[in-house]
């Protein structure tokens, strides 16, 4: 079975965006046999209250019983904006969100701020995912109102530093995942993922040797990217790269793993 | 417990029933390798090893040629750096006739240097031209090096860029490089030769895409490839909208996976695929007989 650990509902305020909705979005699932995604709402990036997506996420869910079955979503909270602690309880408690994703380069605060870390430790404790992506859309051909800033991975080790004992997923990796040896080893060490559909993902065979084969997982990044970039890198990879029993872990079980599914 | 037999928690996607079955029939790799492909964006370096790496991931995703340049990319550049590049490819042709077709590159400034380029690469069985950015496509330097590939009926294959804000067509943002060819560019050169055959590079390569399809909608001799890093979920079905399913080449520049999945993925019948991944392309080499059989 196919986990897609990178999906989105919503809207892009700066270009149409195709298979954005959970309707739309489970088309493409069920051509594509995939089976379950986790989805959040893109809206909530552009929303200065994040909770009001991700209550139009939990409501497009429930509109729709075979949606619940199929997606696992996560809640966009922004740490610098009033009530996110109010907000997370009730995505956590009430709307049962299985992660979080964090758009500091979009709200504008320091990974390190106190209030960033204080979320992470604070969904680390409740089990909850945090989610980081090197960007969202390409910044080569964004809006004149959109950011120019992308991430690489050592932009997201010092919040990985400092909560070590989180679970990550690290998504769209557009830029650098190399690390020095020290920081390769924490990484190794630490509850994470990578998802497969970023761009930088370009020799998956190299890279499960470097960080592990348990540190990789199906993703798409749809609908900002094509559907299946996440798929053929896993599915082409030639046996010695990874065997079955990897391309499982690949396709499902390390998500499965991480979310304790 | 889920359809694949896993107990999920409470709330709105507690999971308790049964998920909608999902049929397993969609096998990537399978669709991948039904399709013939001729790579119309390629590039080989100078490292040791590089020819068989692309080849490597060529194989691996079932492209069957590959048409590889080796333009100046980091300086101004010098003719004498121009034929060492094109020895570059002089070489990989031979060694592997049955995989690369050749692109040569000029720096078309050197004008005399450069027709006698062309002579050269065309005499050691190169197929088409590759421009960077030293010279503006529209460039006046550029009429004798296009009339040439007229008579030779190969195409002007040049990197091209527009991006608000970077490069291209926003100058009061600043541009990136002085002298990358932007739509207008394209414009006014494909204008000026109705009959030469011109390849926008890399639709993907991060510029602004929707504008180059809008600007190069209503220009028949322009032709688009697919290529460059960026796979927008949306970015092969708008290009479709524009260029129509003829006037699209599949392309790489070195992004292979992105390269084979924004085809598969974008909403195109098998003749589109097949158009994409191979005839269109093939048939503007067939013009001047450096098509694949």
């Amino acid at each position: 079975m196919l986990l897609d650990i990178n999906a989105h509902v919503g809207h892009w305020p700066f270009k149409q965006l195709k298979n954005n909705s959970c309707a739309t979005l489970l088309e493409r699932m069920n051509k594509f046999d995939v089976e379950m995604s986790v989805v959040s709402n893109l809206n909530g990036v552009f929303y200065k209250d994040t909770q009001a997506a991700n209550e139009e996420l939990f409501e497009e869910i429930r509109s729709d019983k075979r949606f619940k079955t199929r997606f696992i979503p996560f809640a966009v909270i922004n740490p610098i904006y009033a009530g996110w602690q109010n907000d997370l309880e009730r995505c956590d408690k009430e709307m049962d969100m299985k992660g979080i994703c964090l758009y500091p380069l979009y709200h504008d605060y320091e990974i390190l701020d106190p209030a960033c870390v204080e979320l992470i430790k604070s969904a680390r404790d409740r089990g909850l995912i945090v989610t980081f992506s090197h960007r969202i859309v390409d910044s080569r051909q964004r809006s004149w109102m959109d950011i120019s800033k992308e991430w690489s991975m050592t932009d997201i080790m010092p919040i990985i530093k400092e909560v070590p004992d989180a679970k990550y997923f690290v998504v769209n990796a557009a830029n650098s995942i190399m690390l020095s040896d020290e920081d390769t080893e924490i990484l190794k060490k630490t509850n994470m993922l990578f998802d497969t559909s970023g761009r930088n993902i370009s020799n998956l065979g190299e890279m499960i040797k470097r960080y592990g084969k348990d540190k990789f997982a199906f993703g798409t990044h749809s609908p900002i990217l094509d559907y299946l970039g996440g798929l053929l890198r896993i599915e082409s990879l030639r046996e010695n790269e990874a065997d079955e029993l990897t391309k499982q872990l690949l396709r499902s079980e390390n998500a499965k793993r991480l979310l304790g599914l | 417990m889920s359809a694949a037999g896993f107990m999920v928690g409470a709330g709105i996607n507690t999971f308790e029933s049964k998920a909608q079955p999902v049929s397993s029939s969609y096998d990537i790799m399978r669709e991948v390798m039904k399709y013939r492909k001729i790579d119309a964006h390629a590039h080989i370096n100078f490292s040791p090893g590089d020819v068989d790496k692309q080849l490597d991931f060529a194989d691996r995703l079932g492209i069957e040629k590959l048409s590889i340049s080796r333009p100046i990319t980091g300086n101004v550049g010098t003719h004498e750096e121009v034929i060492k590049h094109n020895d570059l490819i002089i070489k990989a042709i031979k060694s592997h006739p049955d995989r690369f077709i050749g692109f040569f590159t000029l720096i078309p400034t050197f004008a005399k240097e450069s027709l006698e380029e062309i002579k050269r690469c065309v005499d050691s069985g190169m197929s088409g031209y590759k421009g960077y950015l030293q010279v503006k496509v529209n460039d006046p330097s550029y009429y004798p090096v296009i009339e040439k590939l007229i008579d030779h009926k190969m195409i002007c294959f040049m990197h091209a860029y527009s991006g608000i804000g970077r490069g291209g067509y926003r100058t009061k943002y600043g541009n990136l490089y002085p002298n990358e060819s932007t739509p207008e560019d394209f414009i006014d050169i494909s204008t000026r030769y109705p009959q030469a055959i011109f390849q926008w590079a890399h639709l993907g390569a991060g510029g602004d895409w929707e504008y180059q399809c809008k600007a190069l909608k209503d220009y028949p001799n322009i032709y688009a490839d697919t290529s460059g890093s960026n796979n927008a979920g949306n970015l092969i079905d708008y290009a479709l909208k524009y260029f129509g399913e003829d006037r699209l080449l599949f392309g790489s520049d070195l992004s292979y996976y992105q390269s084979v999945s924004k085809i598969l993925a974008a909403n195109l019948n098998e003749s589109q695929r097949k158009k994409i991944f191979f005839d269109n392309y093939n048939n503007l080499l067939r013009k001047g007989g450096y098509n694949v059989a």
